[in-house]
């Protein structure tokens, strides 16, 4: 698939602003999507999106297209920096009422991610995992939750979590790479 | 379910890293590791591929039309005020970008270089860091220590022991000589008038990354 973002952060990192615009208008509206569904808020998760484009400005020279596609690079960016941001916060106090009540579309979703070729495999994969493990890595890549969050969440012990997701990520690696 | 390609316990912990799943002590070890680990690096980027197309699921959301204003004048100040800068186009490239960093260093001067959010499991206290020339300033949420006891602020540079920077008061902490993005702020619990060690004796009552603004 082409990939319309990589030529433009090579302009940004030239100090074109124009195309720091058309990135803008490109990218702005999934990473602020990506960051409402990890932060909960939309004012801080404009505050963090903000604080994103900001470091792409600074940063889009460091970006290699060996190592991934220019979108990838953008939202890594995007999720490192809610995940700073979820780590740092003080530790809720209100025990599982105060987790952010995240509504179950895994079904649309995946429906949605048929229509994406490099999707589907990772969609086929996450069907071969048991439901659980499927849920807690979805929880943990989209919902930004650490493994504390998760244990809470799924009333397990964090080392039966650790041991859910790690075998998780193995059945999704082989999956993938078959 | 393993695999001859990849070392698990690397692989895995690029998986967790990517993830996010990782306590904040962890994230920021991972993070100081990659700088060095080009194996670790790697599984990194593939585990950043493979998991990627995950976000698709995700609705996109308009952001304020105030936001991108607010970016340029944050990036660029002079120019998004006044047409003079528009001459400096005619300069050419190289020119250019020696303006736009002079422009932005001048313009970062009386604002915060750094900023770090402290806290940490089981503690009430929490703080909001600024570095900017004028030193650090700590604004703390949370209970303030008793007269008996004193926040005290370390600096954690990867492995080494922590560097006390000072007693929290409401001036500014002096700049240590060098700071970075990455580098970790801790507040422990002392004695009033620090602790006599040199190293941190009370608990650790917050610590986070320091963030480019």
């Amino acid at each position: 698939m082409e990939d319309p973002i990589g030529p433009l952060l090579i302009r940004i990192a030239a100090q074109d602003r124009a195309a720091f615009r058309d990135l803008y208008t490109q990218a702005s509206s999934k990473l602020l999507g990506v960051l409402i569904r990890m932060l909960g808020q939309r004012a801080e998760a404009e505050d963090a999106l903000q604080e994103v484009f900001t470091k792409v400005w600074l940063r889009a020279g460091k970006y290699d297209p060996d190592r991934g596609s220019a979108a990838a690079w953008l939202t890594t960016m995007a999720r490192n920096h809610a995940i700073d941001r979820l780590r740092a916060r003080p530790p809720r106090s209100d025990g599982d009422d105060a987790l952010p009540d995240i509504p179950d579309t895994s079904l649309r979703a995946d429906e949605r991610l048929i229509a994406m070729g490099e999707a589907r495999r990772i969609t086929d994969c996450f069907a071969t995992l048991e439901p659980d493990r499927s849920a807690a890595v979805k929880g943990a890549y989209l919902d930004g939750l650490s493994y504390d969050d998760l244990a809470r969440r799924f009333d397990v012990p964090l080392n039966t979590m650790r041991t859910w997701l790690r075998r998780g990520l193995l059945s999704l690696r082989e999956c993938m790479e078959k | 379910m393993t695999s001859d390609l990849y070392d698990d316990d690397i692989d895995l912990l690029a998986a967790e890293y990517v993830l996010g799943v990782l306590a904040l002590v962890d994230r920021v070890a991972v993070e100081a590791r990659l700088k060095t680990d080009q194996v670790l690096s790697a599984s990194v980027a593939i585990w950043e591929a493979r998991l990627h197309p995950m976000l698709d699921e995700v609705t996109p959301v308009a952001p304020s039309a105030a936001l991108l204003p607010r970016i340029e004048a944050r990036l660029f100040p002079k120019a998004a005020r006044k047409p003079w800068f528009a001459g400096f186009w005619a300069l050419g490239g190289a020119s250019l970008a020696a303006v736009l960093v002079a422009v932005f260093l001048f313009n970062a001067n009386p604002t915060p270089t750094y900023t770090a959010t402290l806290a940490a499991n089981d503690s009430q206290v929490s703080y909001l860091v600024q570095v900017s020339d004028a030193g650090i300033q700590l604004t703390l949420s949370g209970p303030a220590p008793t007269e008996a006891q004193a926040h005290e602020l370390w600096l954690i540079v990867g492995d080494a022991a922590p560097v006390s920077l000072g007693l929290i008061g409401d001036a500014p902490l002096p700049l240590p000589a060098a700071l970075a993005p990455g580098m970790i702020l801790a507040v422990s619990l002392e004695p009033a008038g620090g602790s006599t060690t040199g190293a941190p004796t009370g608990p650790v009552l917050a610590l986070g990354p320091l963030q480019n603004i």
